[in-house]
Formats: structure tokens, C-alpha cells, sequence
């Protein structure tokens, strides 16, 4: 009959905590949290060998319930907590980042600072994998704050540093601020990871005090080393860098080229056909074309005119020269059978002559040069625009008709 | 398409999943996971900074605005038949057994479907071997002559030693009984019409086929249900498109107006297909929307123009070898779909251009997974698509799909999956933003960035009993959360969730999730509102109801300050339903209201609602009353053994019939009232037993008074002794006492004791025994006088009804059934009308209980003193 009291008890176990699962995804969070009361009892005779034990499932219920409860204060909150954290020592650290999480969205920054130090100083026994990698959370975050108390002393120094008026004391401790928020921070950013808010820090402190050559030499790691997730804005944050430090195009044409091989959609690139166009090197210039070609591949691009009036110039450009039209040829060729209906289908020209008039000129003058002036949205664009009198679409109908020989050769 | 500057801290590690999965019921609450700086930018950072977590950001408020449900269309006319359920196939001991989907706890009850093939099927099972040797099996209960045992089995034996193999289920130590597999042994090579063992090889494949849909049917991924929006705002009619007909094989495009109950309009343009509809797909490109079809073995693809009421138009049809598993439309290019088939090719299907191979592998991408369930979606690049299995997602470039593709999801520790998670549905977010997916497991939902693959930018527990087989998206702006709808099949669970993309507060940020998740009305939650129904009925609406989803559809609507979602959930069944959420737009500064308790649990349906149920639960009994009704009740059909001649009954009412009818009218003319129908019931009621007569007191008491008396052993002598002339001696004076007891007891009792009797004279001439003068009269002559009021009691039925006529040896010749099967035919049909076979050997004390009224019915038992005369003529 023990075993049936056993069955029993996980039967009643299982059935209040349904209630509550119910009561919590209907925002009921009252009659959740009376449940909840009654599944405490679950705890006493815990006979579970599940992955997640009632007492972990109390600190997740709970917690939700008072993060949604109108009348539940802050300290009802970090009582309860407390509470949660002796529950189980597996769970400690977890508990106490989440925590910490919390009081953070709640603006109380010196209460988290607190909690992470206690965090941090917590020791039982042999830590696992995952109790491994919490506590370096702990510390980068403990790190972070470090540097935000940094960056808030920084400022007051350099206000009263204007003044002529330096307190030794805040220097110090803006020091030592530093020090502690670097010895944490380089620590996270070695393990692989998706880091922008640490990295970003350590290099704002590395850079303060002129130590570009550990900055660089960060970012490069972040970016290139192949351990590491393939984030845009580690590239971003490089590009900034050099873009800051006065370095050279060449390096900040591959780092952007790298970008646009990893993320061709990417709104730096727009500064990078940019760049390029402007380069005396053809096989640049080439580049250029190519990377603004892509960028209006993606879905996302379809309605910028800033593209598309970049697409536009260098076209109209090449067509003007009449050199390189084997470029836009090479680039067509293997959009011709998707672009017409993607981007210049007779409905789109009447939409984005309803919308945007200057997107509809790019796109026509585009248009006009790939296809010819007998395509659906050139005429219908023109058309328009001749009836509305404005005289850039007048001498677009001219250009284009001028240029109709090209749409013959790229064909 | 601004990429946020800063993305929530995580680890990142390659390789398979480390952490040990199985489904944690509360692992979505209560966690922020990360917290990132989003305060108004790095500039302002003289003052706090400001911290977002990633989960447990406020979010909109969407407030159901009714109780339950509600019917959206009427009931589809056809009959619709439940699929399967797991006590159907399971074997019955192990259906209390938890069912965990992947591992095989549960037995499936393989004899009882191959026996059910054989009743249900004889014809097919072995008819050829069955008309061959039918008069080789006997029927009958008694034994078998000389010349004909060495050429007839007697089958009830065979059924008995069944019966006990039945009983001792489950018990280790069981043998078969050496006839059974002498049997076995001897016929199973030939007696079957397809040879055993294939048959029992399709029904296992079939079987376990049944069950593996039963636990997880991913064919009706995506859904079968789409919805074409009203085509300009402010426009309140838009179109559903979903199956329907009897085997669901029917398209409907409905016009649906959004009122606050949706109803239809006009009717709906209908198209009939060869196969049942698995996945209806809808996209909008260019003002015209593309509906594409998939059922197992064809996909289709319509075009809806448009102008508003202009017709849909089918475009093109597909044919696969292999069942198709997936069908998108694309949201780029008119005419554009990608198809997926369960033989692991992936197609880029233009209407115009035709089809175009990206990939034909059987194998799964990154590790080996059984399931041979594929799934493709677009992406932002329009000719880069995405494709699934069960073990992740990559993207190919349809312009170079052998050398151009990318991970962009891996069921392993790059995404912090735990072991066993698989993919169940991939979702394209285009119209949210142009470079997120959706990726839903059994245990989690996934939002990628294809710009950072294999990194979700958002993770969340969804805690859902059933994996979510469907997905529906309505996006929000800068300023508004983006809204997923998931939902399962069989628990037909619903859960709204709200997340924030980017360029959220003014400045771009990342994914975050918002709110609280929500749970939605399920079709059958909608039963406890309903009215209350008689018992039949109530079981017939839980089934229908109950019925697993097949489809999910949902769309916001703007009525000037006023916004709601409209939730529209098909069935199994064919039945749509719909729900309305709506908006609270206010978002009041103090997070007082952003709690409490939105809707009582009780609350009951408007009255527009209960109108609807009403109207609904009329057209559903209606067409269920309307179907026909198979009687199936256990039958024995005799088609077989006879020609309809022979088994024509006298026209004209039954001798029983006619005296009820005598019986009814002289009541009503001595105005006088019937208590009950039962013939029997003419008779006075009966008496309290009068004490047993002095001088035959029951076994009981003769044994008792010998053990008082001390002459026990006389008695035991008495009672044991074997001799013929004791016997005899004691039957004579057990009919004796049952002609006693006949007197007060029914008369159907006395037909039973005199069968007994009979039996039993029978039993010992088979013996070899001198007869017993069979001088006496026939058995119902015998019977004491009738009450006189009685019009039947006494009277023998004067023209035998149709079974008797049937036994009689004369009607039997006269129909030319030979003489030497009469007796089998006899017996057979003998082993219908008796009850369970008396017990030859009982004490002739015994017997006497035997004179209880029996259940048998007046008919049959006097079919049974019937068919005792040529018996007698032995």
C-alpha cells in the first residue's frame, strides 16, 4: 500500500500541477498562485527521479507568478528567492543569476552587484560543466557592472577634470573599477560564445587607457576565430574599430568584404559599394557592382531607395561610359529570369508610384536599362511620370530610350 | 533589415546535444535567460543603464471575447468516421501503459486485428477451402458417430480449447493444448485463401503504420486550413480555404465576412480531388493570392485573383511516386512553390518553368534519423530556400544547389537542444522580418536569424503536451510584438506567443520574447457549453469535438480603436471553429491591470454563441440521422448454408403474433390495460414457492437428515452407485418432481426441464442402453391444465414458425437438404439457439435447479422441443 500511496501521491501531484499550468497560460495568476501553495506539499515527499524536481518547478512557477502579480513587491520577491536558493544546491548558481537578472530590469543595480559577489563566492563541492560556465556568467555580469561604475567615474572626472579639480579617491577607485571589470571580462570573451556586450566593454576600457593593440587583437579574435559563432557584429564592431583608428581602405575593404561573404545583406554594405565605387581600381569598382547586385537580391531591400539609387548611378555610369557592360551583363545573367517578376512587375509600378515616387524613378531607370523601354514598370513609370509633368522622369524616358542599344548587348 | 548592435550574451559549442532531454512540465517559466543593455544608447550612460531581459518583457493584452468556440461553418454533410485510437490496436494489458512517442512501450494486439480480418472478411480469408470442406467441420455439441469422426472435427471443441488459451493470457507457463496446434499445424499452410504469412506481414506493416500515426502523424504538417485576406483595408470579407467532404477530398474556397461571430457568405467555390487534402498553403504575391494543395500522392496549385469575388483558378497539378510532405508557396515570386517528398528530394516547382531538383537524399543531414519527413520553405533570397528534416535546417541556392548552401539550424549543442529533440515544423517569418525562422521541436520553439545561422536569437520551452504541427504569424510593427500561434493536433492545444524583432522603442534591438504565453479555446472545450445532450448523443459530440486538429488559421482585424484576432481551427472532422480575441490597447503606466484573471473560468457563451451551437448541433443530427444504420449486432449468416428459398419463412403473421394480437383486442374491448407485453406475464403472477412436499425434500436436507440418522454412508452409497437401474430410477422420480413444480412455475421453464430430460435419455442410449419406453406424449401435452383465461398457455403453436418449420425433417427434405447433413445442419443451428451446454454428468439432484425460469425466449425453446422429435425416432 506504500507504493500505491506513492502512485497516488504522484497522481495528485500531477493533476495539481496541470491546474496550475492552466490556471498560469489563462493569466490567472491568483488561482495559480493558490495551487501553488498546495503543490508545496510536494516537496515533503519528493520521491521523483525526474530531470526537473518539484522543487525546481516551484521556483519557476513561483517566480513567474510574482513577476505577474499587480500587488507583489520586490521584496516578497527576493524573499521568496531566498528561499528557492536553499532548495536546491544543483540549481544555486542558476537561481542566483536569474536573480540577479531581475533585479537588473528592475533598475536595482547595487542589489544585483551584492548578489553576484555572493554568487561568485560560493564553493560546494566538485562544480559540474554547467556549474562551470554559470559562474563565468556570474562574473562576466558582476564584470560588466564593474565597468559601468567605470564608465560613471570616468564621467564625473572628466566633468571635474575640466574644472582642474581631480579627487585622488574617485581615481582610484575608478582604477580599481577597471581593473576588476577587465580581469572578468577577458576571461568570457575566450570562451566561444556570442559576446557584443562584453566585448564591446572590454575594448571601450582597452582603448581608454591606449592599449589598441590588445583592442585589435580582441576584436580580431572575435571575429575570425572559427570557434566562434559567425556574428555580423563582431565584423561590425572590427570595422568600427579601424574606422575609428584612422586605418587604412585596403583593411577596412577586406574586413567589409568579409562581411559581405558571410552576410551579403548586410546595411554595411551599402557603405561598402559605397566605398568601392569611388576606388580607382576596376576590379573594385567591379566588386561594388556585384555587392549592390546582392544587396537587392534579399526581400528586405526591395522598397530602399538608398540601394536602389546606388544600383541606379552605377549603372547609369557604366552605361554612360560604355565600358564594362559585360559587368551588368555577368550580373544579370543570372537574375534575368527572376528579377522582372521580383522587382519590376507591372503591379509593383503601380505600387510604388503610389508610395514612394523617388524609389520609382531609381527602380525605372534600372528597369529601363536592364529590360528595355518596352518593360512593364518602365512604361508604366514613365507614363506616369510624364502625365504628373515632372521633368526627372521626362529626361529618364529620354535616357533610356537614348541607352536602348545596352539592354541589346546585356541580353 | 538593420541587424541589432548588440545580441544577448551565450555560449556557443559544437556537437550533439549534451543535455538529457524528456519533456520538463515548467521549464518556460520563471526564466529571464539573459539580460542585455537597452536603455536609449550608449551615449546617455551617465545615468543608470538600463537592462531588457530576454524573456519576461511586458506584451500585449488579448482578451478572449467569449467563453468557448464557436462554430464558424456549418457541419460538413458527410459521415465522418473516428481515426483509430490507441485501445483499438494496443494490446488490452498494456493500454494503461504510458505512450511515450519513440519508444516502444506498448504491444500491439496483432491476433485479435488478424482475427478480426477473419470474421469481418470470410469470404476473402478462405472461401474456396471453406466451401471445400464445410461439412468436414462440425458444428455441433455432442459427439461425433463412428464413420464420420474419422472425417469431421468437431469445432466446438476447437472453440473451448481457444476459450481456455483466452482465459490464461497473460500467464507465463502456458502451452497451447496439442489439438490447437496439431490444428495449426495441420491447415496453416493451406487453409488460407493468402498464404498466412504475407497476409500477417501486410497487417503488421499496416499495423504499425496505424500506430506510429497515432503517435506522431506528421503528414498533416502545416495544416490544411489558409485564409486569403480581405484584399483592401477596411474590407471585412476575406476567404477561408479549407477541405471538407466525406473523405476530406474536397476544396473549399468560402468567403468568410468578420463580424463578431465570422459567418459565411454566399457559397463556396468547390473543387473535387483525388486524394484526401493534407496541407492547404497560401501565399499573396503581387495582389493575387497562391493556394497550394497537398495531398499524398498530388499537388496543386490555384491562383486567386484579385478582384474581389473573382473565382479561384487551378493552375497546375503535380504527381509523386512517393508521398509529398511538404508544400510552400512562395512569398517572392507569383507561381512559385517548393515541395518536399518523403524519399528526401526537394523540388522548386514554377508554374512556369516546371520543376526544378535541388537535392535527392535519403539520408537526414547531420546525423542518421529514421524519419523520412522533409520540409522546404523560402527565405529572404528568393532563390535560396530552405530545407528540413527531422536533425536540422540548411539553406541552398537553387542557381547552385550543390555547392551554395549553409547550416542554418542543427538539432545539437550549437542551439542548447537536448537529446532526442527533433524538428517537427520550420516556418518562414518573412512578413515579421525578412530574415527570421521559425523552428518548432516537440519541447521548444526556435527564432533564427539567417544572418547569424545556427545561433537562435530566441529559445523558449513551450511546454505544449503535443509537438506544434502548426504555425501562424501575425506581424506587428516598430511598435507592436509580432504574434505566433502554435498549435498541436491531437490535444488540440492553441498557445499564443508574442515576441519583439527589431527596431523596437525607437532603436533597434534584439529578439525578445513578450509577455506571458496564452492558451487558446480548444474545439472541444466548447462541449461543456454546449446543451445538455441525451448520453448517445453526448459521446457522439465528445468523439466529434475531440477529434484531432487538422489545421490553424489567424488574422488580425482593425475596426478603428478597435482591434481583435480572429482564431480559426479546422478539425479531423472537417468542422471549423473560430475564436475572438480582443485588444486592450490601453496600457496603463502602473502594472496594476497587467495581471489579474481575464477570464473567469465559468463564464458562460453570448447568446449569438448559443444560438450558433444550437444551430450547428441541428444540421450535425440531422445528417447523422439520416445515414444509414448498420445493425451489428453478432449475426450468423446463414446465406451460405442455405439459398434465400430455403430461408423463407410462412407469409403471414406467426401463430404468436396472432394470439398477441386476439389478446390486445379482447382487452381493449373489456376496456381493461396490458401491464407488460410478455406473454408469460398472462399468467398469474407467480406464487411464493409453498414448501417442498414431504416426501421429496431437496438434496440438502435428504443428506443432512442421513448424517443426523447416522446412515450417511447408505446414502453416499445411494448416490455414487453406477448402477443403470439406479439412475433410471432416479431420473423417473426427478421428472416426477419436475411435474410438480410444473404446475406453478412458467411454462418456458417446463420446456427447459423436459429438454433436460431428453438430453439426458439421450446421453445414456448413446451409452448403449436400453431406451427408456419412449411411450409418452409429446412434451407439451403433458403439461397440467392452463388457467382457462390463458389463451396461449397450453396450446401448442398450430403452424411452427420459421426456425422450426426450418428444422423440421420433413420442411428439410422438401428442400433438398440430403438426409445425412439434416443432422449437421440440426446441430449447428442447435448450437445457436441453446444456451450454454448443461452439464451431462450433474447429481440428479442437482438438475432440479435446472427448472428456473432460463432466458431463453418462448420461440427458441419451442424450436428445441421441435427438433427433439426426430431425435426420437432413433
Amino acid at each position: 500500500s506504500s507504493h500505491e500511496h506513492k502512485l497516488n501521491f504522484r497522481k495528485s501531484k500531477e493533476v495539481c500541477l496541470s491546474y496550475i499550468q492552466d490556471a498560469m497560460l489563462q493569466k490567472q495568476w491568483k488561482r495559480a498562485a493558490e495551487f501553488l501553495t498546495f503543490y508545496v506539499e510536494s516537496l515533503e515527499k519528493d520521491y521523483s527521479r525526474e530531470q526537473v524536481g518539484p522543487s525546481e518547478m516551484i521556483w519557476r512557477i513561483g517566480t513567474e507568478i510574482l513577476c505577474h502579480l499587480s500587488h507583489s513587491s520586490m521584496r516578497e520577491f527576493n524573499c521568496f528567492i531566498e528561499q528557492m536558493k536553499t532548495l536546491g544546491i544543483k540549481r544555486y548558481l542558476k537561481v542566483c543569476l536569474e536573480h540577479v537578472f531581475h533585479l537588473l530590469c528592475n533598475g536595482q543595480i547595487d542589489e544585483a552587484y551584492q548578489n553576484l559577489s555572493l554568487a561568485e563566492s560560493w564553493r560546494f563541492g566538485e562544480q559540474t560543466a554547467i556549474q562551470d560556465k554559470e559562474m563565468k556568467l556570474i562574473q562576466a555580469y558582476r564584470g560588466l557592472l564593474d565597468y559601468y561604475s567605470w564608465s560613471k567615474q570616468k564621467n564625473i572626472l572628466l566633468e571635474h577634470g575640466l574644472d582642474g579639480f581631480v579627487d585622488l579617491s574617485v581615481e582610484q577607485e575608478m582604477h580599481s573599477s577597471f581593473r576588476k571589470a577587465a580581469v572578468n571580462l577577458k576571461e568570457i570573451i575566450k570562451i566561444p560564445g556570442v559576446w557584443d556586450l562584453f566585448v564591446k566593454c572590454y575594448v571601450d576600457l582597452l582603448e581608454f587607457y591606449g592599449d589598441h593593440n590588445e583592442a585589435h587583437q580582441v576584436l580580431n579574435e572575435y571575429a575570425y576565430n572559427s570557434r566562434f559563432p559567425a556574428n555580423p557584429n563582431a565584423h561590425v564592431y572590427l570595422y568600427q574599430f579601424l574606422k575609428r583608428h584612422g586605418e587604412p581602405k585596403k583593411s577596412l575593404i577586406s574586413a567589409l568584404k568579409i562581411l559581405h561573404d558571410i552576410v551579403p545583406s548586410h546595411e554595411l554594405m551599402i557603405d561598402f559599394t559605397t566605398m568601392l565605387q569611388k576606388s580607382k581600381k576596376r576590379k573594385k569598382r567591379r566588386l561594388g557592382l556585384e555587392v549592390i547586385f546582392a544587396v537587392l537580391d534579399y526581400a528586405g531591400w526591395k522598397e530602399n531607395v538608398k540601394a536602389w539609387s546606388c544600383l541606379a548611378r552605377q549603372v547609369k555610369q557604366i552605361v554612360i561610359s560604355e565600358k564594362h557592360l559585360d559587368w551588368i551583363k555577368q550580373e544579370w545573367d543570372c537574375r534575368k529570369d527572376w528579377w522582372p517578376a521580383f522587382h519590376f512587375s507591372r503591379y509593383l509600378a503601380k505600387r510604388n508610384w503610389q508610395e514612394n515616387k523617388s524609389l520609382s524613378y531609381e527602380k525605372a531607370l534600372v528597369a529601363g536599362i536592364l529590360l528595355g523601354k518596352d518593360c512593364k514598370y518602365f512604361k508604366y513609370v514613365s507614363h506616369q511620370g510624364c502625365k504628373a509633368q515632372v521633368k526627372r522622369f521626362r529626361m529618364l524616358k529620354k535616357f533610356v530610350n537614348r541607352h536602348n542599344p545596352v539592354y541589346l548587348r546585356i541580353s | 533589415m538593420e541587424f541589432p548592435p548588440a545580441l544577448f550574451p551565450s555560449y556557443f559549442s559544437a556537437g550533439p546535444p549534451r543535455e538529457e532531454g524528456g519533456p520538463a512540465p515548467a521549464a518556460g517559466w520563471g526564466e529571464h535567460g539573459q539580460v542585455l543593455e537597452g536603455g536609449p544608447g550608449p551615449e546617455r550612460r551617465q545615468a543608470q543603464p538600463a537592462f531588457v531581459p530576454r524573456r519576461g518583457g511586458t506584451g500585449e493584452i488579448w482578451e478572449p471575447a467569449d467563453a468557448a468556440a464557436v462554430p464558424a461553418l456549418p457541419p460538413g454533410t458527410g459521415r465522418w468516421i473516428p481515426s483509430p485510437a490507441p485501445q483499438d490496436i494496443l494490446y488490452r494489458n498494456s493500454r494503461c501503459r504510458k505512450l511515450r512517442p519513440g519508444k516502444s512501450g506498448a504491444t500491439l494486439d496483432f491476433a485479435k486485428q488478424l482475427g478480426h480480418f477473419f470474421v469481418d472478411h470470410p469470404e476473402d480469408a478462405f472461401g474456396t477451402m471453406g466451401q471445400l470442406l464445410h461439412k468436414n467441420f462440425y458444428l455441433g455439441n455432442s459427439k461425433l458417430e463412428r464413420p464420420a469422426r474419422s472425417s469431421t472435427i468437431r469445432m466446438t471443441a476447437l472453440m473451448e480449447d481457444i476459450d481456455r488459451l483466452e482465459a490464461r493470457r497473460g500467464c507465463h507457463r502456458q502451452h497451447l493444448a496439442s489439438r490447437l496446434r496439431w490444428f495449426s499445424h495441420l491447415c496453416r499452410d493451406w487453409l488460407f485463401e493468402v498464404p498466412l504469412g504475407l497476409l500477417a506481414d501486410c497487417l503488421h506493416e499496416e499495423l504499425m503504420l496505424q500506430w506510429s500515426d497515432l503517435l506522431f502523424d506528421d503528414s498533416i504538417t502545416g495544416g490544411a486550413l489558409a485564409w486569403l485576406p480581405p484584399r483592401d483595408t477596411g474590407s471585412w470579407i476575406g476567404r477561408l480555404v479549407h477541405p471538407g467532404g466525406q473523405a476530406m477530398n474536397h476544396l473549399y474556397f468560402q468567403d468568410m465576412v468578420l463580424e463578431d461571430l465570422p459567418h459565411a457568405q454566399g457559397s463556396p467555390a468547390q473543387f473535387e480531388l483525388s486524394g484526401r487534402i493534407r496541407q492547404v498553403a497560401a501565399a499573396q504575391v503581387d495582389g493575387e493570392d497562391f493556394v497550394g494543395v497537398r495531398s499524398d500522392y498530388h499537388c496543386g496549385v490555384w491562383r486567386v485573383p484579385g478582384r474581389r469575388g473573382a473565382a479561384p483558378a487551378p493552375l497546375q497539378v503535380i504527381h509523386t511516386d512517393v508521398p509529398a510532405s511538404c508544400l510552400t508557396v512562395s512569398p517572392h515570386l507569383p507561381g512559385e512553390l517548393a515541395v518536399c517528398t518523403r524519399s528526401g528530394t526537394v523540388y522548386l516547382w514554377n508554374v512556369e518553368t516546371g520543376l526544378q531538383l535541388l537535392r535527392d537524399d535519403a539520408q537526414t543531414m547531420f546525423f542518421r534519423d529514421h524519419s523520412p519527413w522533409r520540409w522546404s520553405d523560402f527565405t529572404a533570397h528568393p532563390r535560396v530556400l530552405s530545407c528540413a528534416d527531422r536533425t536540422g535546417l540548411q539553406c541552398l541556392d537553387a542557381r547552385a544547389p550543390k555547392k551554395c548552401h549553409f547550416d542554418l539550424f542543427k538539432v545539437g549543442e550549437e542551439a542548447g537542444c537536448q537529446q532526442g529533440e527533433r524538428v517537427v515544423l520550420p516556418m518562414y517569418l518573412g512578413r515579421a522580418h525578412p530574415s527570421q525562422y521559425l523552428v518548432t521541436t516537440q519541447f521548444s520553439v526556435y527564432v533564427l536569424d539567417e544572418r547569424l545561422p545556427l545561433v537562435p536569437v530566441l529559445k523558449w520551452a513551450h511546454m505544449m503536451k503535443a509537438p506544434p504541427l502548426f504555425a501562424q504569424l501575425m506581424p506587428g510593427d516598430s511598435r507592436r510584438s509580432h504574434k505566433v500561434l502554435l498549435g498541436a493536433s491531437h490535444t488540440q492545444e492553441l498557445l499564443l506567443l508574442q515576441y519583439q524583432g527589431e527596431r523596437y522603442w525607437g532603436s533597434q534591438s534584439a529578439c525578445q520574447m513578450a509577455g506571458a504565453p496564452q492558451k487558446l479555446h480548444s474545439i472541444a472545450g466548447c462541449l461543456r457549453h454546449l446543451p445538455t445532450q441525451l448520453p448517445h448523443r453526448h459521446h457522439l459530440l465528445q468523439q466529434r469535438l475531440g477529434a484531432p486538429a487538422a489545421g490553424l488559421v489567424a488574422t488580425l482585424q482593425e475596426d478603428g480603436p478597435h482591434e481583435s484576432m480572429l482564431v480559426f481551427q479546422l478539425s479531423e472532422a472537417g468542422d471549423v471553429f473560430c475564436q475572438r480575441l480582443t485588444h486592450k490597447a490601453v496600457h496603463p503606466p502602473a502594472p496594476t491591470s497587467r495581471d489579474e484573471a481575464t477570464t473567469a473560468p465559468g463564464l458562460v457563451p453570448s447568446p449569438a454563441a448559443a444560438l450558433r451551437y444550437r444551430r450547428w448541433l441541428r444540421t450535425l443530427y440531422r445528417g447523422c440521422e439520416k445515414r444509414p444504420q448498420h445493425p451489428w449486432s453478432p449475426s450468423l449468416s446463414q446465406r451460405r448454408l442455405f439459398t434465400r428459398r430455403d430461408l423463407e419463412g410462412p407469409v403471414g403473421p406467426s401463430t404468436l403474433q396472432r394470439q398477441v394480437r386476439q389478446w390486445l383486442r379482447q382487452v381493449m374491448q373489456e376496456g381493461g390495460h396490458i401491464q407488460c407485453w410478455e406473454p408469460l406475464a398472462l399468467q398469474p403472477p407467480a406464487l411464493p414457492q409453498p414448501p417442498e412436499p414431504e416426501g421429496a425434500p431437496d438434496p440438502l436436507s435428504t443428506r443432512l437428515t442421513a448424517a443426523w440418522s447416522g446412515d450417511w454412508e447408505q446414502w453416499w452409497e445411494e448416490r455414487s452407485s453406477f448402477s443403470v437401474a439406479q439412475r433410471q430410477r432416479a431420473l423417473r422420480e426427478r421428472r416426477r418432481r419436475q411435474k410438480r413444480a410444473r404446475g406453478r412455475r412458467s411454462l418456458s421453464a417446463s420446456f427447459t426441464s423436459s429438454l433436460t430430460y431428453q438430453s439426458e435419455l439421450s446421453e445414456l442410449s448413446d451409452a448403449g442402453l436400453p431406451l427408456p419406453s419412449p411411450g409418452r406424449p409429446p412434451v407439451l401435452s403433458q403439461e397440467g391444465s392452463p388457467p382457462a383465461s390463458s389463451p396461449l398457455a397450453g396450446s401448442p403453436p398450430a403452424s411452427p414458425a420459421p426456425d422450426e418449420a426450418l428444422l423440421s425433417s420433413q420442411s428439410l427434405r422438401c428442400r433438398g437438404i440430403p438426409k445425412e447433413r439434416r443432422k449437421t445442419l440440426r446441430d449447428y443451428l442447435s448450437v445457436w439457439a441453446e444456451g450454454p451446454p448443461d452439464p451431462p454428468e450433474l447429481p440428479g439432484s442437482q438438475t432440479s435447479q435446472l427448472c428456473i425460469p432460463s432466458s431463453q425466449s418462448q420461440l427458441s425453446s419451442a424450436s428445441q422441443t421441435r427438433r427433439k422429435r426426430p431425435r426420437m425416432g432413433f
